[in-house]
């Protein structure tokens, strides 16, 4: 038998045709952005939309920037005590908590807007500021860090806080040098996640930022529905794609995959 | 270093009891081994010492002092689990300064104590290396230097050496009496290994279902078991149960279904006790047909005719089935006759002096 065409073979070059395929139509995409990113006025090849970019965009990159690690930081507060709550404590509708605070995964962006904007404005009688936007970005997005560290705290043997308990840590030195630095990877795992969805979010921010923030997202959908499809707005989506695609890479980098199954970006 | 005392300590989960109305006092110095099945509540009793479980109803002192309701963290103890639990993204001298650090010690006076604990242990100069990079008994080093480094009031320990292979765990054990000697620490040990606790304890305390069964001496528990359990848990037994048909000068007949079986017993029967009776294999001797003319002449007050059933070789010792009357006892032989055994069928006689009765349960 000819052993070029072997059936092994062939099932091999199926399957290697198949992935590179499907790395096409994900890729296909955004090499068009890009390419598109990189046409000056008369179709030439140019640099000159990221200077743009690094210009005129600097503000709205800032902001998104700004409100993202704000959002990571109150995130981080939120997330930690409570993922130790959910896992290191017996209660009963423990799992009925964990279910309901994992809710705004499952509520659409414009339904948490609206929700977002009624509860400010006529409930708590606050208008519309960064720290409503911060906020507004909280509740979308702390289930993305509350579950990596629920599960990283779930693999952590308990055994590691009872030695340094015995060793006479107290719970605040417990908790700052061995569950902590132990459940790192999770944590960051979570905070790369919410790093993404905050800093790429436009739909909840729409509704609840206030006139004087443009995030570089809310930037991009602006300038397309005003001034159509410019080779300058498609240089800061790819700032924008590059930008969370290091995000991503920095943490392989530093923790590897593992950290990252079950989620959405493995 | 500190006496330890427990006083009616019990310990409920819901209507399960894991630990029964304890009592028990430890001196200063001394080396007291928990041993029991698993399940028999000698963890649960060694970390309600410890402060990590609290117990339901009773009262735990610390030389005077009752620390029943303080945290671990304020006992002062050193305790070593199952698995040596050493920070993994800490590095060994790290791990063993922890206990140090965390009391606010200064840097300088830390990294002496923590060079002086590693050469206590023989492992000076893997400070800089990572848990990770130890081998298991390397790493349960680490993590008795790490208790040590506190010099704690009482050293807790919780089967250590269980997760270790077997070479390692005998030389291990001694280490770990060694430091306690060494540093005059009282110790708790746990464990459900008999001959672990033989090895290293002042006393033992048999457990069983939350209960203390007898504390004693390795020769208390060995020589006179206090209960049927005892008796049964430590080393193989053979067990007999019978009715005592007279008493005479110290020296009791029983009747175990038409074995007659003489024996001096530590406590006082009486005609008509129901009692077990426990021969351990390794008392049982198997005689020479040349011995069978005057049986007390060679010394054996209880001389019984048999058939060899089984003949088990295990190297050091074989494990001898032997039929007396449609009753199996087993003995086990040692020193050069083990080598000359027959192999099964053949007629033998056994003799034994040592019988341990106890009265039987109702």
């Amino acid at each position: 038998m000819n052993r070029l065409l072997s059936t092994r073979r062939l099932t091999d070059i199926a399957s290697h045709a198949y992935i590179w395929l499907l790395l096409l139509l994900f890729v296909m995409p955004f090499a068009a952005l890009v390419n598109y990113s990189l046409t000056g006025p008369r179709g030439e090849f140019a640099l000159q939309n990221f200077a743009y970019v690094f210009g005129s965009f600097t503000e709205n990159l800032g902001w998104s920037f700004r409100i993202s690690l704000l959002t990571l930081l109150i995130n981080l507060a939120i997330s930690l005590p409570a993922a130790y709550g959910l896992v290191r404590y017996n209660y009963p509708g423990k799992h009925l908590l964990f279910a309901f605070l994992s809710l705004p995964l499952y509520v659409p962006a414009a339904v948490l807007g609206i929700a977002l904007v009624l509860t400010f404005n006529f409930t708590y009688r606050l208008t519309t500021s960064e720290w409503g936007l911060v906020l507004a970005m909280v509740v979308g997005s702390f289930p993305l860090m509350l579950t990596p560290t629920v599960v990283a705290l779930k693999d952590l043997p308990i055994v590691f806080e009872e030695a340094a308990q015995c060793l006479g840590a107290s719970k605040w030195q417990t908790y700052w040098r061995v569950v902590f630095p132990l459940i790192g990877p999770g944590i960051g795992a979570g905070m790369l996640l919410c790093f993404i969805i905050v800093f790429n979010e436009y739909l909840v921010t729409l509704f609840v930022k206030p006139t004087f923030i443009t995030t570089a997202p809310v930037r991009v959908f602006n300038l397309v529905r005003t001034a159509g499809l410019l080779p300058t707005t498609a240089a800061l989506a790819v700032v924008m794609q590059v930008i969370s695609f290091l995000a991503v890479l920095l943490f392989f980098r530093i923790y590897g995959t593992r950290y990252l199954k079950g989620t959405y970006l493995l | 270093m500190s006496s330890v005392r427990l006083d009616g300590i019990t310990k409920r989960y819901g209507h399960t009891l894991a630990v029964e109305d304890i009592s028990l006092n430890i001196a200063e110095r001394e080396f007291v081994t928990l041993l029991g099945p698993s399940g028999c509540g000698k963890t649960t009793l060694l970390r309600i010492i410890a402060g990590l479980i609290e117990p339901t109803a009773g009262r735990i002192y610390f030389d005077q002092q009752d620390v029943t309701y303080l945290s671990p963290r304020a006992r002062n103890i050193g305790f070593v689990f199952q698995q040596p639990a050493l920070f993994p993204h800490l590095s060994v001298a790290d791990n063993v300064g922890f206990g140090l650090s965390v009391k606010g010690v200064r840097k300088d006076v830390i990294a002496k104590r923590v060079e002086d604990m590693l050469a206590l242990v023989g492992l000076s100069g893997y400070g800089k290396r990572m848990p990770a990079q130890l081998s298991g008994g390397q790493q349960q080093r680490v993590a008795l230097a790490r208790v040590l480094a506190t010099d704690p009031r009482v050293l807790l320990f919780d089967e250590p050496l269980s997760a270790l292979d077997r070479n390692l765990r005998e030389t291990l054990k001694y280490s770990i009496l060694d430091l306690q000697r060494k540093t005059g620490k009282t110790a708790i040990y746990v464990t459900h290994d008999q001959t672990e606790a033989f090895a290293i304890s002042d006393r033992i305390v048999v457990m069983n279902a939350g209960r203390i069964e007898q504390i004693g001496t390795q020769m208390d528990i060995y020589l006179h078991p206090a209960t049927p359990f005892v008796a049964e848990f430590i080393g193989a037994n053979n067990s007999l149960s019978g009715v005592v048909t007279s008493v005479q000068e110290g020296e009791v007949t029983v009747d175990a279904d038409g074995l007659r079986i003489h024996c001096r017993p530590h406590s006082a029967f009486r005609e008509g006790d129901a009692v077990l009776g426990y021969i351990r294999p390794e008392n049982i001797a198997l005689l020479n047909d040349k011995d069978d003319h005057d049986v007390h002449h060679i010394g054996y007050i209880n001389v019984f005719d048999g058939v060899l059933d089984r003949v088990i070789f295990e190297g050091a010792t074989a494990q001898v089935r032997v039929n007396v009357n449609g009753r199996e006892l087993r003995v086990d032989v040692s020193g050069a006759q083990r080598l000359t055994l027959s192999r099964r069928g053949g007629r033998v006689r056994i003799g034994f002096n040592d019988v341990t009765l106890i009265p039987k349960p109702a």
